[in-house]
């Protein structure tokens, strides 16, 4: 197909010849043309089908306000549904099918779905498929689903990149249309730093669609020179194919950049930027969206918009038709007519809904005054429009306008609302505007050249001077062109359907009917009639819409009121949204010191928070996890093993009040902490429950080192910083995170020291008597790196933490591994110390689940009474010291081949199973190497003083049920004569 | 005894990548020491830290070189500094402390970091993809530094240079954080 | 949002974590013969303020301060930052 209905002129580059598809024909086209505009030149009116009917629908507009020409561009994984064709920049090689039929798109099997309109009005899904009430999911839903939606996913992974990133400027100049260029040139002159954002690839707004001069030059001609100068100074950022997207709090807005979408290949480029922008000042100079008129068949291709008709011909050298008529309420109108007049193609008639005299004279046009389209012909093709006087005018392009509508949208997106303008019956930017912002030029109801020009400059000049900036330069200067316009919306003697939104399928007449049936706010009349919604968002529609429905209720336009704008302005792929946060870059991780080691030796990670640790080390011939986890327990037991746990917070405490602050945080007593010892120490939330445990470690007069658990590190020392600055500014004390500083190993089981003996220098003694349990110090290991040692068991054995500085740690597991060598030490993971931690009773995350106090721990004697901590007031209240509190105790079942399990609750035998019967329930379970059956930890009502008692062990959820003893919580070692061995 | 020896293993050592006429290197051998300004006793604090390094903390949000030419003073907080300087043994926090005879809480944060050094003209223009700080040379001159979040990770960047910067973060996250630098050079290049 | 810090100037709110009230900044006294009902309120009761609220920020991921930011709930805007440690001052709270 060749390219019929190209024209002389427009600013594409005849040069070069692109090759594009179009379900699968191949077509040419030009650098600098659309998709939409290179389909127009190559004769191709049909487009697409619509929503709901599958009627057959050509472009309509030339912009992102687009209802109609929505295409799948691409193929493959790249494959992208609902492709505002008049966005898309044509490249070559670019392949776009259409979306939405059943077979070739001239004869779609769902257009169909035409004739069965009567039945699809407003709201018929909810009136339609009530009943049989089966049938809904079975049969109506997937049907609905298959017929309606537009184009479809690739169902593949997106292989594209997506980037986000943050940009600063004193001003932001939302659109570079007339108006944007004028604020940005002031202000860019002035010295401010200014980025200037425009959805399209080419600055200058309807500069590029219009025959108007400024500073009497061409307007298309000034705007390149105005943005050839903003290119060339450096406090200016120019960025185009850039949507700005939303308005946030305080000058920050989200913004677009199409990177790539412009070619064939991205290059391994971030296709799309998502930016946040933080601005001192905006200028928001959207433009304004001309309106169509409703009336009967007005979706045929080839009804498009009178502005979009004048942007083909001037901007793109393309000629929609080839006998236009007009039809308009209003003065715009008629420069389609001249404009397509000057460039040699043929106007048949200019149909003006108002009895007034020509606006401008048009060769060859007849002027027809005081009336209206009302029906149109020709299914797939405009053929001829019949007016309200029944006169019938052939012609293959009806250019509609409506008047226009400012584009206020990102005014309203901090609740802002608009307020009606009768002189331009249009809705302008409202009083309460988003911080910082000011709108000029037609987005502020400033709709003609020279009026949008003197806007932009002013608007800018109010702007520098809140900054503090004189602004230089005057207004470009233009004429203003007539703009008078009449409310006129739709055609009242059209019998045929007349369609409002196009993309919705939504005509008059549903709106009238939601009317009826009561659906009034405007807010209901979309979410019944669905107009508005969608890709487009009722950009063309939604004004016409309500002006309808004020028409239908008998209340003035601004009664009636506009719905909600939110953001996004126009589609955001969830790519960009999602950015690099995909995959294993979902978020950070974060590595311990020995995962070198580890990863060599046979480890499988489990992810604890943002970290990876050792889960187990499988060794060759064991058959599953629990084989490593079982070696690993028992022998540490038995002779030595080595954990990782660096991972623990570790919180650097200094300072002459250092003492006091940890006094107040835990609830034990910490003042009389001697230097060179390590105390366990809990903390309570005000409220009283347990919130975080670990020891604490005084290595020095006025200096402590505190360990959290791994999942609280960030917790409790925010917290701490809060109790620091906020409720107790007098003291002296000073923290610092220092968790990734030091690599942490526990050395654990009866030959834990004589391991350490190997690697701790000589001069430091390590014997019980020397280094007792919970001592602590700074040693040198290996000939003289300096280290920390403290004599603590998480295990129960005698054990040891040494900590080195992490830069070291992968070497240190090394050369612990090889002191051991002779001991036959085990390195051991996560699941083992969870077996050794239930096999000793100690409480972890599972037990301090916010739930919980430290009287239900077992651990209420830790709640000094003798000085306040922050939670030991609220810890004394009644109901949470009632004598049948829950207990953490041990269990085993009866039946020791049986397997217990996490989450059962437990119910007194004889009792009913019933909630109100609930004794507590198991938090902890695991299979203990040591007593070789299965043991857990749980909490019961008076648990302490049920020693023996066999109760139910009961999930629902597992439906299962056991008799599991209740015992003391210390399944190993009782008494605790290993860790004081 | 002690037959055993430790070896250094800094996570980002040795990294040295190019994009164009822009290069992310990981300095070797920086320590990094924290200083903390005991209550009621900040000018006492300052005057040994001026005395010690011929420069008191500068201002919230600057760095300051030392009289030795290589060691730079970073103030991070209302009553916290670093000391950041090249030093390779596991001391640092010694030697610091050592020079401040007790005026000052010192910690060693050496291992607690690691860093990026990144250089050439088209930096800022990287650094735009991960960072929220206006890296805008008027607004963040030669010298200063902030505490803030990239890729969801901490980060202290601090300009060294019109076209460099030092960018320190995590050490345990030392790979994702490489990840995000790189990335973004890669984005833009 | 932004939040402009006292000391290091605006700064986006993404690197700030969210507490509530500053009225947290109000811990009662432990030894007051009405401990047990001032901690329920302290810990339990809070205004939910439609328009101006004082509430409590902390700079996790800048310089770790913990500020009270004066903030309408309606609009976000921002009124007043002030450094958590000298409203503690100024509401008499020391050691």
């Amino acid at each position: 197909m060749s390219q019929i209905n190209r024209i002389d002129g427009g600013q594409i580059d005849r040069s070069k010849l692109l090759s594009f598809t179009f379900n699968g024909r191949e077509m040419h086209g030009h650098p600098g043309d659309t998709l939409a505009s290179a389909l127009l030149a190559n004769g191709q009116i049909l487009v697409g089908r619509s929503f709901k009917y599958h009627r057959p629908r050509g472009i309509l507009t030339a912009g992102s306000e687009e209802p109609n020409a929505l295409v799948q561009l691409r193929s493959g994984a790249r494959q992208e549904p609902n492709t505002r064709a008049t966005v898309t920049e044509l490249f070559d090689g670019l392949t776009a099918t259409s979306q939405n039929h059943r077979g070739p798109l001239e004869f779609d099997l769902m257009a169909v779905t035409d004739f069965a309109s009567p039945f699809l009005s407003a709201g018929f899904y909810y009136k339609t498929f009530m009943w049989p009430r089966a049938f809904w999911e079975k049969l109506y839903e997937p049907a609905i689903r298959s017929s309606a939606g537009l184009g479809r996913l690739s169902m593949q992974d997106d292989p594209d990149h997506y980037d986000k990133g943050f940009l600063h400027c004193d001003l932001l100049v939302i659109g570079a249309g007339p108006s944007g260029l004028a604020a940005a040139l002031t202000a860019a002159r002035s010295g401010a730093r200014v980025i200037l954002a425009d959805e399209d690839f080419t600055p200058g707004g309807r500069l590029n669609s219009e025959t108007l001069s400024v500073d009497n030059m061409a307007g298309a001609d000034w705007a390149r020179m105005a943005v050839a100068e903003l290119a060339s100074l450096p406090n200016v950022r120019l960025m185009t194919r850039t949507t700005v997207y939303g308005a946030y709090d305080h000058g920050t807005y989200g913004a677009l950049e199409r990177c790539t979408d412009h070619l064939a290949d991205s290059g391994g480029k971030p296709r799309q930027v998502l930016w946040r922008i933080y601005s001192k000042r905006a200028v928001l100079a959207a433009g304004a969206t001309e309106r169509p008129i409703a009336f009967g068949n007005n979706d045929r291709p080839g009804v498009m918009m009178a502005s979009a008709v004048r942007t083909y011909v001037n901007r793109f050298g393309v000629a929609p038709g080839k006998q236009v008529a007009v039809f308009t309420n209003n003065d715009d109108g008629w420069r389609t007519a001249a404009d397509l007049a000057a460039r040699g193609v043929s106007v048949v008639a200019i149909i003006d809904s108002r009895d007034k005299p020509a606006v401008c004279d048009v060769p060859g046009a007849r002027h027809i005054r005081g009336a209206a389209v009302k029906d149109t012909v020709g299914r797939k093709a405009l053929k001829s429009v019949t007016l309200t006087d029944g006169q019938v005018i052939p012609t293959d392009c009806l250019a509609v306008s409506g008047g226009w509508n400012p584009n206020v949208h990102l005014t309203c997106h901090q609740r802002g609302r608009p307020n009606w303008r009768d002189d331009l019956q249009a809705f302008v930017p409202g009083d309460s505007l988003p911080v910082g912002m000011q709108v000029a030029g037609a987005a502020n109801g400033a709709m003609t050249l020279g009026a949008a020009l003197a806007e932009g400059h002013a608007q800018a000049a109010r702007q520098l001077d809140a900054l503090g900036l004189t602004a230089k330069g005057s207004a470009p200067q233009a004429e203003d062109e007539p703009r008078d316009c009449a409310g006129f919306w739709h055609v009242k003697e059209s019998a045929k359907r007349a369609w409002v939104d196009l993309q919705n399928d939504v005509t008059v007449k549903d709106i009238k009917q939601a009317n009826r049936e009561g659906f009034r706010s405007v807010e209901l009349l979309k979410r019944y009639t669905t107009m508005g919604m969608a890709t487009d968002q009722g950009k063309t529609s939604n004004i016409a819409g309500l002006a309808i429905l004020a028409e239908d209720a008998g209340k003035p336009i601004p009664e009636v009121g506009t719905t909600i704008f939110r953001p996004p302005y126009t589609p955001i792929p969830i790519g960009a949204l999602a950015g690099r946060a995909r995959g294993k870059d979902f978020r950070p991780y974060r590595l311990t010191p020995s995962h070198k080691w580890a990863s060599e030796n046979g480890a499988t990670f489990v992810e604890v928070g943002n970290w990876l640790r050792a889960q187990w080390y499988a060794r060759p011939g064991e058959q599953g996890w629990r084989d490593s986890v079982d070696r690993e327990a028992l022998q540490t037991r038995q002779s030595v093993g080595i954990c990782d746990v660096t991972t623990l917070g570790k919180i650097d405490i200094q300072g002459r009040d250092a003492a006091e602050f940890l006094n107040r945080v835990y609830s034990n007593a910490f003042l009389k902490l001697p230097v060179g010892k390590v105390r366990y120490g809990l903390m309570l939330r005000e409220d009283g429950i347990a919130y975080d445990d670990g020891t604490t470690a005084r290595m020095s007069e006025n200096h402590y080192v505190m360990t959290t658990t791994t999942a609280n590190a960030v917790l409790v020392f925010r917290r701490l910083e809060f109790a620091r600055q906020c409720l107790w500014p007098g003291l002296d004390v000073h923290l610092i995170s220092t968790t990734d500083g030091w690599a942490q190993f526990a050395v654990a089981g009866p030959n834990a020291r004589n391991l350490l003996r190997k690697v701790v220098d000589e001069a430091h003694d390590l014997s019980n008597e020397g280094f007792p349990f919970m001592a602590c110090g700074e040693v040198t290991v290996c000939g003289g790196m300096p280290a920390r040692l403290f004599r603590i068991s998480f295990s129960g054995e005698l054990a040891y933490e040494v900590a080195v500085p992490a830069r070291y740690g992968n070497s240190m597991m090394d050369v612990l591994m090889e002191a051991g060598r002779e001991f036959d030490a085990v390195p051991y993971g996560t699941e083992a110390l969870g077996v050794m931690r239930i096999e000793k009773g100690h409480a972890a995350g599972n037990e301090l689940n916010g739930q919980t106090t430290a009287l239900n721990l077992g651990l209420g004697g830790m709640v000094s009474q003798k000085k306040d901590c922050i939670g030991q007031t609220l810890s004394k209240r009644p109901e949470m010291n009632r004598d049948d509190a829950i207990r953490l105790v041990g269990f085993r079942p009866v039946d020791r081949s049986k397997k217990l399990i996490a989450g059962s609750h437990f119910i007194t035998k004889g009792d009913e199973a019933i909630m109100d019967n609930d004794q507590g329930w198991m938090s902890s379970v695991a299979y203990s190497p040591s007593l070789g059956h299965s043991i857990g930890l749980g909490f019961i009502k008076r648990g302490h003083e049920r020693m023996g008692e066999i109760v139910r062990a009961m999930s629902p959820v597992h439906d299962t049920e056991m008799e599991v003893e209740i015992v003391s919580a210390h399944f190993i070692d009782p008494e605790g004569d290993r860790l004081r061995g | 005894m002690a037959d055993y020896s430790l070896i250094s293993t800094p996570p980002l050592a040795g990294t040295d990548l190019r994009f164009g006429t822009c290069r992310i290197t990981a300095p070797a051998d920086l320590a990094l020491v924290s200083l903390a300004l005991p209550l009621g006793g900040e000018d006492a604090a300052q005057k040994a830290i001026a005395k010690a390094f011929g420069t008191a903390l500068p201002d919230i949000g600057q760095s300051a070189a030392a009289s030795d030419g290589s060691t730079t003073l970073l103030r991070l907080g209302i009553d916290q500094g670093f000391v950041m300087f090249t030093h390779a043994t596991p001391d640092a926090e010694r030697v610091v402390a050592a020079k401040l005879g007790g005026a000052a809480y010192t910690t060693d944060q050496t291992d607690v970091w690691c860093a990026l050094d990144v250089t050439g003209p088209d930096c800022r223009r990287a650094l735009e993809r991960i960072c929220p700080i206006d890296l805008h040379p008027d607004a963040f001159t030669i010298g200063s530094l902030a505490r803030t979040t990239m890729e969801h990770l901490g980060v202290i960047v601090i300009r060294t240079d019109t076209d460099s910067f030092r960018l320190l973060s995590a050490s345990s996250s030392a790979q994702s954080f490489l990840h995000a630098v790189e990335t973004s050079f890669a984005n833009v290049m | 949002m932004i939040i402009n810090h006292p000391l290091l100037g605006p700064r986006d709110a993404a690197e700030f974590v969210y507490l509530g009230d500053a009225s947290l900044i109000d811990r009662p006294d432990w030894q007051d013969p009405d401990a047990a009902e001032k901690f329920y309120e302290y810990g339990y009761l809070r205004d939910n303020p439609a328009g101006q609220h004082q509430e409590l920020w902390y700079h996790e991921q800048g310089d770790r301060s913990w500020l009270v930011v004066t903030r309408d709930t309606l609009s976000h805007e921002i009124t007043k930052v002030e450094l958590a440690r000298d409203v503690a001052k100024a509401r008499g709270r020391d050691k």
